[in-house]
């Protein structure tokens, strides 16, 4: 169903965030290829001032990557008016560590300075003379480029005190994690930079009134900040124009699992995912058929085969199906996947992420943890499945950050759309209604 | 006395075990110092720096004993039980010691449906420990890791918080084995975009000599 597809004529796309250069992450390569090219014209030319640049954001129609799909033009107007005693600060997050998802790494391996110039944009937007840039501690070696980098850019003015002669002045620092699923919540990360437990804080105050040390702080995924560069130099309109209308832009998808070319592809939002499976990602392995996939990341809900039908990737049109966009790292699942094995590593994998601040997510994660693993060894009743989804409501919404809710939809999910192969794990006594006995 | 608050469920770290390191070893250099002092002036408060500092002093001595929290705490100037808090909340910070080389193996589900626990449990067999445990010789931990953001070149495992190890088969495992007990910790690989290889004919970067592209998954044959 070809016509359904948002994402136009998606075989001719010409990838911008990382556009097929060899050895683009080198600063000498990228300055050939218009690097920095947007930030001079930002701090250069009378066209752009920090209201411009934000309203050009913000008529991109730019959604954040990250996962929540925020309007990042809309989250940049939300900073209170300069103070100049006051510090402002810019979080770059890069903690990358939703299962699923590995499409940051990529573009901070591939085109680091790309990322590096939208976190300077946006730092002239909001007038932040501090910017951070927080990667997760798993990616040591990708650290080590970016500082490389990072130093490169200092060394060439482009970063640091008089940018390019314009008098804007922004220091990057790059903050090493050091494994933790929840610092890729925002305000876990703040307490994180400043050298705490990684405890998420109770919103509002959201970080824009009271942030990092208390003061102004916004904080965008770093593909989001990476796509910041592209619309100054191309116009909001050119990127608005790219792939489905309320959730425009170019999206890296990290398509993982039972495909024969898994990887990190770069083409515009709207895809259709049978699009994705069989022909970007070379299909099925083995020929096999499809049974589920995870469209954006562990806690988006799960998509049955007969669920994706002319479904495209955009916020909008997983919405009305019954998921999420997420952070596009898609799983892909063939007919052999055993379900309920596949939810115990994800109730696993929250259990042992919880941060242990509240007592719903901390006690619930390890329960769900239980008892799917209770099902998945054959030891389960069927009341226990009726026990997770109660145990899924009395988690959701009832802790300080989301991870109560990331932990519970799966489970939901899950067993809703896959109840057969739950209940044909459970054992078949305390029946609540009779016929079933009959295949004991 | 309830028989829980005698023998606690869950295993709690010892909080004063004996000090490994003491005296001169028990030291930042010059140059370790002015390291920890520019993280600390590149932060608007003194503690922002306490994730390098921790960083630095694992990488010094391995691990980090109560002695070394101490350490760290002192030289950043903020108190011992901030730190504690912190090093005991991230789980690259290793509290206990650990073999020369720690193997984590990424179990979460991109790498479980691709046979991640098929090459936990076959370097298992190969090392004859579980996880979680060391080998006698001290060489070699085995950890079952969370997602560690490589799920297009799952299954893979990451040596000692360091360089990744992607597209892992029992043959590339025992070849890993081998190298490390030479010595020889395995070279960056970057992995080659899908859509690279089609436009660029490989590995857009000129600069690393390990491209493997991504490939087709494994079947795993266990799931847990």
């Amino acid at each position: 169903m070809e016509t359904q597809s948002k994402a136009g004529d998606w075989r001719a796309f010409k990838r911008v965030l990382m556009p097929p250069v060899k050895d683009l992450h080198k600063l000498e390569v990228y300055e050939e290829h218009e690097g920095y090219a947007a930030l001079r014209e930002v701090l250069t030319t009378d066209k752009w001032d920090p209201t411009s640049v934000t309203n050009e954001m913000k008529k991109s129609g730019l959604k954040g990557r990250g996962g929540a799909g925020f309007p990042t033009g809309l989250k940049w107007s939300f900073m209170p008016p300069v103070d100049p005693d006051i510090p402002r600060f810019l979080c770059c997050n890069g903690d990358e560590s939703e299962p699923g998802t590995f499409k940051d790494r990529q573009l901070m391996e591939y085109n680091p300075h790309l990322v590096l110039e939208g976190m300077l944009i946006a730092a002239y937007a909001m007038s932040i003379k501090t910017a951070f840039l927080y990667i997760r501690g798993e990616f040591a070696d990708w650290i080590t480029l970016m500082e490389g980098e990072l130093e490169k850019a200092y060394a060439k003015g482009y970063v640091g005190q008089d940018i390019m002669g314009s008098g804007f002045s922004c220091e990057i620092v790059i903050h090493k994690g050091a494994g933790a699923y929840i610092c890729g919540e925002e305000s876990s990360l703040m307490e994180s930079l400043e050298g705490k437990r990684a405890y998420p804080r109770i919103k509002p105050p959201f970080p824009a009134q009271k942030g990092v040390w208390g003061y102004p702080t916004t904080i965008n995924n770093v593909e989001s900040l990476a796509c910041a560069p592209l619309i100054i130099r191309n116009g909001g309109d050119w990127y608005a124009g790219i792939g489905a209308e309320a959730h425009p832009g170019p999206v890296l998808y990290g398509i993982s699992g039972h495909v024969n070319r898994p990887g990190v592809y770069e083409y515009p939002t709207g895809m259709l995912i049978t699009d994705l499976i069989y022909e970007v990602a070379g299909g099925m392995r083995g020929g096999k058929k499809l049974k589920a996939l995870i469209p954006g990341g562990s806690s988006t809900p799960i998509l049955r085969a007969d669920m994706i039908e002319g479904l495209t990737m955009d916020a909008n049109s997983l919405r009305d199906a019954g998921s999420m966009m997420g952070t596009s790292g898609m799983l892909i699942m063939d007919e052999d996947t055993d379900i309920v094995a596949w939810l115990r590593r994800i109730t696993h994998f929250y259990h042992h992420e919880s941060c242990g601040q509240c007592t719903p997510c901390r006690e619930g994660t390890g329960w769900l943890e239980n008892i799917v693993t209770r099902i998945d060894e054959g030891e389960g009743n069927f009341r226990d499945l009726d026990l997770l989804l109660d145990l899924c409501t009395q988690m959701e919404g009832r802790t300080v950050c989301a991870l109560a809710d990331a932990a519970a939809w799966p489970v939901r999910y899950t067993i809703d759309r896959f109840r057969d192969e739950f209940e044909a794990r459970c054992r078949p006594s305390l029946i609540p209604s009779g016929g079933v006995l009959e295949n004991a | 006395m309830a028989d829980f608050i005698k023998n606690p469920v869950v295993d709690l770290l010892d909080r004063n075990p004996e000090p490994v390191f003491s005296g001169k070893d028990l030291s930042f250099s010059k140059d370790e110092k002015a390291q920890i002092m520019k993280w600390v002036s590149s932060y608007p408060s003194k503690e922002g720096a306490v994730m390098h500092g921790l960083w630095l002093a694992q990488e010094k001595f391995g691990f980090l004993p109560p002695e070394v929290i101490q350490l760290v705490a002192d030289e950043i100037g903020m108190p011992y039980a901030d730190t504690y808090g912190v090093a005991t909340f991230y789980t690259q910070y290793f509290k206990e010691k650990k073999g020369d080389y720690v193997l984590d193996v990424c179990t979460c589900f991109s790498c479980q449906l691709c046979g991640g626990y098929d090459i936990l449990h076959y370097l298992e067999d190969k090392l004859g420990i579980h996880k979680g445990e060391t080998t006698a010789d001290g060489m070699f931990t085995i950890q079952e890791a969370e997602c560690l953001g490589a799920c297009g070149s799952a299954p893979m495992l990451q040596v000692t918080n360091g360089p990744y190890v992607n597209h892992l088969t029992p043959e590339k495992i025992d070849a890993l084995v081998d190298a490390l007990r030479d010595g020889k910790m395995p070279e960056f690989e970057s992995v080659t975009l899908p859509q690279d290889e089609d436009e660029l004919g490989g590995n857009r970067r000129t600069d690393v000599s390990l491209t493997p592209t991504y490939g087709v998954c494994p079947v795993s044959e266990t799931l847990s």
